[in-house]
Parts: structure tokens; sequence; C-alpha cells
């Protein structure tokens, strides 16, 4: 489901005035300072619906650069405009697929400085929470992301590959289980 | 051993127990048995008995009736619109249920793996395939959990009659009985009632050693139900079987208030028509004291359409449209099902007047009044006519197609005193196979 979502103007705003410290080193063993996972459950306490340990780990396996990324979203995602709007079955796949794709494109610094990544980061972030950018319907919002961003694109492929590899699956599936009748019902139609 | 037919696959009974086997070899190898043609099972695993125990006591339970939709259906229609590429290709989901698109028969035909959610496993996978009456054949995707979930509505039909089912080990649970050139036959057991019996027959004599030995195998098994349609179940009534089952289940086809009473009379028990279809399975049950068919599934919305979307006013016949359902491979949303009632809701949950499984057809009469085919439905519910069809000619003549003449000349009669004396009224037989196409005329087109 997309609902109407913040102004975009806002969240770029917030993203270009991301403070210093969270692209400290992040802390993975004894190195580093800063601890982004303790930024992730504090964010899923201030959504109302905290993340459980297990949760957690599922997002701790990713790289320093993937590790950044995240502090940087944990900061977007603290916006007031987004008070209210994020569900935690949207925010899991976001912090944890997601920013690990758009990782694997560009150093997370660049998705501050570059305005085209800035963009592309914060309407990413809208559309997997499911969110349009205030003004804009869902094609628009749609159309805009693919043009921006790789990420995206590749996604949308990959998307299309995997529906239809799914509908051959179902269609050998059904042609291995065609029977007549293929399990007891007490009553026929 | 088996009396010439074919012997059942353990392979499709995973959970089979020496009880079980004996009750299949008692069925296959009565001396009075049927020629059984095919095999199937119920291929449940230990995991889907608690399942489906809950599930049963979850619909033995449930009030159905909603006051402007049930609590369900947006978490329902969220889901779907996530899981479902077919409705996720439409984009959001629109802000008013309203505002959802309905699909149809064609929709699904077209292609059905847009309707199975993306998250399931497909291991289990089986499939149903429909008749062709609409022109639309489907292949339906289906689970043995969803197929063993069916008697969890028969069970709810028949507590409103009263019924609790009490079959268990060693007993017969159900016979099917199909009254067909070519049926698909087979024994079965059922895990849920401790392995009780199923055998689903053909009465038709090729199925059989000996015409005779059809009523000695049902007074042998001694079944708590027989299931069929009406075609089958005025068959059956006609054997001299002295087996009286505790009552009748008739899907797939119209029952007539005569064919209803006459099967009543000779058995003696009651005659349960049940509107079901593969794409949603049991939905209702007719209720002779409410007048209708009461809904029997908690988790399905229904909504009566007019051809241009809106919702029929109260009191109004439209097309019968659903959203939810138990099959969890084919969740549906606004899927109009080309069958028509009036949707009411009474104290015993919603109803299901004046149902008529096809768009509505206009008759006219001498007098040049029109006439819904529901009127003629009232006209001839009085005879125990297993089917029949009516078809209007450009002339205003009629032909009546049915299965036997016993009843013609009365019939002819009826319709007489209400389309008008004078009329040409000719009465044919009726030899189609299996479902028909019972309303059509040349005068007016259907209203959808």
């Amino acid at each position: 489901m997309t609902h109407a979502g913040p102004s975009l103007e806002i969240l770029l705003r917030r993203l270009a005035e991301t403070p210093q410290d969270f692209l400290d080193a992040p802390r993975t063993g004894k190195s580093g300072q800063l601890h982004v996972s303790a930024l992730i459950f504090d964010l899923s306490h201030q959504i109302g619906q905290p993340f459980t340990e297990a949760e957690l780990r599922t997002l701790s396996g990713t790289d320093a650069n993937g590790m950044t990324l995240c502090a940087i979203a944990c900061w977007l995602l603290s916006d007031d405009t987004l008070q209210g709007r994020i569900s935690k079955p949207r925010l899991l796949p976001f912090l944890g697929q997601t920013l690990q794709a758009l990782a694997a494109e560009y150093k997370a610094e660049r998705y501050l400085l570059d305005p085209e990544r800035r963009e592309e980061l914060v309407r990413i972030t809208l559309a997997d929470l499911g969110l349009l950018p205030a003004g804009e319907t869902a094609a628009q919002a749609q159309d805009r992301l693919q043009a921006l961003s790789s990420t995206e694109r590749r996604r949308i492929i990959a998307a299309a590959r995997e529906a239809e590899k799914r509908a051959r699956e179902i269609r050998e599936a059904l042609i291995k289980k065609a029977a007549a009748e293929a399990a007891d019902k007490y009553t026929r139609e | 051993m088996s009396r010439d037919g074919i012997r059942p696959d353990e392979r499709l009974f995973p959970l089979l127990s020496e009880a079980g086997r004996a009750m299949l070899a008692r069925l296959c190898e009565h001396p009075a048995a049927p020629i059984y043609r095919n095999r199937s099972g119920h291929r449940l695993v230990a995991e889907d008995i608690p399942l489906l125990r809950d599930f049963t006591a979850e619909v033995l339970a449930a009030r159905l009736g909603w006051h402007n939709a049930p609590d369900w259906l947006a978490d329902f229609v969220t889901d779907a619109y996530q899981r479902v590429p077919g409705y996720r290709a439409r984009g959001p989901v629109p802000a008013r249920f309203t505002d959802i698109p309905t699909i149809s028969r064609a929709d699904l035909s077209r292609n059905i793996t847009r309707f199975v959610p993306d998250d399931l496993p497909l291991d289990r996978l089986i499939e149903y395939s429909t008749s062709a009456t609409t022109g639309h054949p489907l292949k339906l995707p289906s689970h043995p959990r969803i197929a063993a979930s069916y008697l969890a509505f028969h069970r709810r039909a028949l507590a409103h009659f009263g019924i609790e089912l009490k079959a268990s080990k060693g007993d017969v649970s159900v016979v099917l009985a199909g009254f067909q050139r070519r049926c698909f036959t087979y024994v079965s057991v059922t895990p849920l009632l401790d392995e009780a019996g199923l055998a689903k027959i053909n009465l038709h004599p090729a199925d059989w050693h000996h015409p005779d030995d059809r009523a000695r195998y049902l007074d042998a098994l001694a079944p708590e139900l027989i299931t069929g349609d009406p075609l089958s179940l005025s068959e059956l009534a006609q054997l001299p079987m002295q087996h009286i089952p505790r009552a009748l289940l008739s899907t797939s086809m119209a029952m007539s208030d005569g064919m209803r009473a006459q099967l009543q009379a000779r058995f003696g028990c009651p005659v349960l028509d049940i509107y079901s279809m593969n794409e949603a399975g049991p939905i209702a049950v007719y209720l002779p004291e409410a007048g209708g068919h009461l809904l029997l599934q908690n988790r399905l919305y229904v909504e009566t359409l007019l051809p241009d979307g809106c919702p029929a006013a109260p009191g109004e016949r439209g097309e019968i449209t659903l959203s939810g359902g138990f099959n969890f491979y084919l969740p549906l949303l606004r899927y109009r099902t080309g069958d028509w009632a009036e949707l009411a809701m009474t104290p015993q949950g919603p109803l299901l007047r004046d149902f008529h499984g096809r768009p509505p057809v206009r008759f006219q009469t001498l007098a040049g009044q029109w006439l819904n085919n529901v009127d003629v439905s009232h006209c001839l519910a009085p005879f125990a006519l297993p089917q029949y069809t009516l078809h209007q000619h450009a002339d205003l003549g009629l032909t009546l197609r049915l299965r036997s003449t016993e009843q013609a000349t009365a019939a002819r009669e009826a319709l007489l005193k209400l389309f008008g004396t004078g009329l040409r009224i000719e009465v044919a037989p009726l030899e189609a196979q299996d479902k028909v196409i019972q309303y059509t005329s040349e005068l007016a087109p259907p209203l959808a």
C-alpha cells in the first residue's frame, strides 16, 4: 500500500545536513567508534516497534560501507515528518537488502555529497516505506526513481526475471499434478 | 482381490494405518463393488492434521455477518496487494474497497500464475480443472489441506440441520455419487475422521458388473452421507437400496423445490443444496425456512454487483462477487462469479435469495410482458425435474428440454399459465452429459 508521504525537499535538506558523527568509522570487533546497531535499536524504539535480537542480528552482516550507510539512514528516518509513518515489516528489508544494494554501488559519503545520489537515497527510502513524496502520484514517483537509480533499475529487472521464473515453476507444478481429481473433496463442483 | 478395477496407490495416503488399509480393501473388494477407474487420495501429512482440526473448530464456531465489511478485509487486501503479482502490478491499493477493480473467470483463465502468492512453496501444489459452461476452462491451484478443508464447511452446513458427523474408524463416511457415461472414480479414507471410508462411484450401469450391485454395494457400505448432483441423486432415488443416509448433499447444479421434496420423501433425511465452486469451495447452503442460501465461510466477503459495478440495492439481485476465501493459493479480490442473487442480512447470517447460477435472462409472455428467469424457476419449482433448459425463440415460442417425460405435461401446463394460453411450447429431450446453460432467449440478451 502506498500512502502520501512527507516533502522530498525537507528530507533532502536533512540528508545534506547529516552530522559528521554519523560518518565515523563503524564499530566492528575492537575497531571503530560508531555503534550502528545501537542507532538501529534506538530507531526501532522511536517508531514504537522494537527489533528483537534476532532481527538485529540479520542486519549486522554488512561491510563497513554498508554500516555507514545504515547510520546515515537512521539519521534520515528520525526526521519529524516521518514519525508514525514507518512500519517494522517495511523497515527491516530496507535496512537490510536495499541499503546493502546501494552500498555496493557507491561509497556512503557520496549519498550525502552528490545531489543525484542524495535524491536517489531519499526516494528509495520512501518507496521502501510505502510512501509517496508529497504532491507526486505513484507513477511520477516511480518514473523519477527509475531515471535516477541504477539500483532501482537492476531491482526491477531482477524482479521481472524472478516473476517469470515463478510463473514457469507454477505452470510446471500444475502440469505435473494434473489429474482429474488431485485430492479428496466431499463434493464436486 | 480388487474386482477388476484399479488398486489404490498408498503413496497418496501418507498416514495410512492398518485400519485405513482394511477400509480401502473393503471398499474395493466387496463382491458388489463397481469397477473403479482411477486413483486419488488425501495426500495429508501429520503436520496438516492439527491445522485442519483448528480450522474446523474456527469454522464451526464463527459468527457470520458484517455491517459495511468484515474486520479482516482491510488486512487481507493489503496482504494480497503485496504478495500476489496480479494485484501488485496495479500499483497502490485504492483508498476505497469499492474502487478495487473486479476480476472474472476470464482473468484467471488468461494467466492463473499471476494470482498465486509469491512466497508459497510449490512442492505440494495440486490442480483442479473446471468445466467450461462459460467458455473459460480453468486450471486452479490448490493444496491437500485446502481440499480437506471442504469438510469443515460441510459440517457447518449440516449443523444448520442439526446433524453432527459420527462416522469414525471402520465406518464409511461418504459416497460421492456421479451419474455420467465417464466419471472419475476411486476409494479413499479421511484422516480427520479416523480413516472413515470415502468412495467416489458412478451410478451409470456401465461401471458395474450387474446393475443390481449398485443398491447392494450402497447398502453394504451404509455411508453416513451421500453427495452428488440433482442428476445422480435422482438416479439414486430409483435404486431399491434400503440404507438411509443421515443427509444427502447436492452441489454443482440448481436443485428445484420439487426435486428436493421428492428426495426427502424417498430417503427420509435432509437434502442439502450447497452452492459451491472450484474457485472458492462451498459458499452457501439452502435453508428452506430462511428461503435462501445461507453463507458458510467466515473469511469470505460477498458483494452483489450490477453490470456497471455499482452494488445492488437491498431487495435487488446482483452478480455474486467474492473476496477472501480459504484457498491460500488463490486469494480472491472482488471475483465476479457469473452467478446472481439478492444478498440479505438475516439473524442467521448473510443470505443469498433467488440464487441463480447465471446472469438473468428475460422472457416475454404472449401479452408482451417481460418476465425474469426467476419467475420461470418459481413456476417450475414444484416439479421434481432433475435438470431442464428453457429457450425462447424469436417468435416467442418456447422449447423446454427435460431429462424424462414423466412430468412433461404438468410442467408444460404451468408454463402455458405463466406465458399465456395459445403460446407454442415444444417439449424435447435433454441429452447433455453435465452442466447446461439453463435459460436462453433469442429475444433479448442477458442483462450482463
